[in-house]
């Protein structure tokens, strides 16, 4: 394999100062806003970042196909995209949302990496159920007015804490992982190379194939109705599908890790069950007088406290 | 060392990404990694901040895919499924001690509790 990989990674430094000024102009600071320049340069920085690595890519021999890559730019833009709205929005229902995008584009690029267990997963678990969670606490504790109220943005959402320090911290390590990424010295390791799925196939789940399953089907469900014709969907003795690796894979070589998993969530469901249950008193404290915020919500709703 | 006979012992040596497009996934992934870490440090309201935590895990899961697609090796997809259990178990707890910091001060906002007393 030729290892293509960048001769000049100025282009990638450029780009992560570009964009390290953008999304510090996206910031929010309070009054002067400058969310349009910010965004044009961060997107001047990703597209630059891209201009910059393409030179790297050989596409005669990428391992997908040039028309899956062109997804990888498309998903990637929206999740970058969506990622720099969730940690810009002024509203906390604004940052979900974003975030569902984001889920949604990671779970594109899994999809053009054929890891499609994983990509719909993460859509049911994570956009489905966690987003779900978290939009339900932000509607629990959304304390300016009611739904029909657009109410203002709360102060603490107006200003970002310490966003020079954060922008120039992040971008340094960011620079540092897109180095590494475009490194060379990255060989195929053929001790990670899995025997083929034929091998694994004939050695684990030898009864997989059509003629065994339509053995037991007319034999264990269909034996009370002769006349019905089983129709089972031929697998491709040579492949397995990426469900079948995933679950072999679980399965197989890790039984303890899913049973640390169990009881990874069953104490995580005790103690939110505990934490929620947990009394608190009905007065709440006084806020430190350093934390400004706009009044008018205090006894109101200490009800839904209780 | 590595025999130099193995990789014609394997069948499929299945390294099906090239160096350069490994590299452009793993760069998705640090930028989504680095955003929710600029995130969780700049903003100031407890949702928000672990929302961005949240980021960070979804720019390891995109790592984690795209190194088990380069190497032939399901793991790191079995890893992404740990991943999301923990990140599910993190949600939950997470978001039952927002609400309880949130019942305590009414207000979502970190800062109202810079201070650690009683």
């Amino acid at each position: 394999m030729q290892s293509t990989i960048l001769t000049n990674p100025l282009t990638i430094y450029l780009a992560v100062v570009i964009g390290a000024v953008g999304l510090w102009f996206m910031m929010p600071k309070g009054r002067q806003n400058r969310r349009i320049v910010g965004g044009v340069l961060a997107a001047a920085a990703l597209g630059l970042g891209w201009f910059g690595t393409y030179e790297a890519l050989d596409f005669a021999n990428l391992g997908l196909s040039a028309i899956a890559f062109v997804y990888y730019y498309v998903f990637s833009a929206i999740a970058i995209v969506s990622a720099v709205m969730v940690i810009t929005a002024t509203k906390p229902v604004h940052s979900a949302l974003w975030f569902v995008m984001v889920v949604l584009a990671s779970a594109g690029l899994f999809l053009v990496l054929s890891a499609e267990f994983m990509a719909f997963a993460m859509i049911i678990i994570y956009a489905g159920a966690i987003l779900v969670t978290y939009m339900f606490v932000i509607m629990l504790a959304a304390s300016a007015g009611g739904p029909n109220d657009p109410g203002e943005d709360e102060i603490f959402d107006l200003r970002s804490r310490t966003p020079t320090a954060a922008v120039i911290a992040g971008f340094l390590m960011l620079a540092v992982l897109l180095t590494l990424s475009f490194d060379k010295g990255n060989q195929p390791n053929p001790l990670a190379a899995m025997p083929s799925d034929g091998e694994i196939i004939a050695e684990v789940i030898p009864n997989r194939s059509a003629d065994v399953l339509r053995d037991r089907i007319e034999t264990e469900i269909f034996r009370f109705d002769p006349s019905a014709e089983p129709v089972i969907h031929q697998a491709d003795p040579e492949r397995l599908s990426n469900v079948e690796k995933v679950g072999l894979d679980l399965f197989q070589s890790h039984p303890l890790g899913i049973e640390l998993a169990g009881i990874v969530l069953l104490v995580a469901l005790i103690g939110a069950v505990v934490i929620a249950k947990t009394r608190v008193e009905d007065h709440p404290e006084p806020r430190p007088s350093g934390a400004a915020h706009p009044s008018g919500h205090g006894e109101a709703d200490t009800g839904a406290a209780a | 060392m590595i025999d130099p006979a193995l990789p014609s012992l394997l069948p499929a040596l299945a390294v099906s990404l090239s160096d350069a497009a490994l590299g452009h996934f793993q760069a998705t992934a640090a930028i989504l990694f680095c955003l929710g870490l600029i995130g969780f440090v700049t903003r100031r309201n407890l949702i928000v901040m672990f929302l961005c935590t949240e980021m960070m895990f979804q720019g390891v899961a995109v790592s984690l895919i795209a190194f088990s697609v380069y190497h032939g090796n399901v793991t790191g997809q079995t890893f992404v499924i740990f991943v999301l259990t923990i990140a599910a178990a993190e949600a939950a707890l997470a978001l039952g001690l927002v609400v309880m910091l949130f019942r305590r001060r009414r207000t979502l906002d970190a800062e109202a509790w810079a201070q650690l007393h009683d």
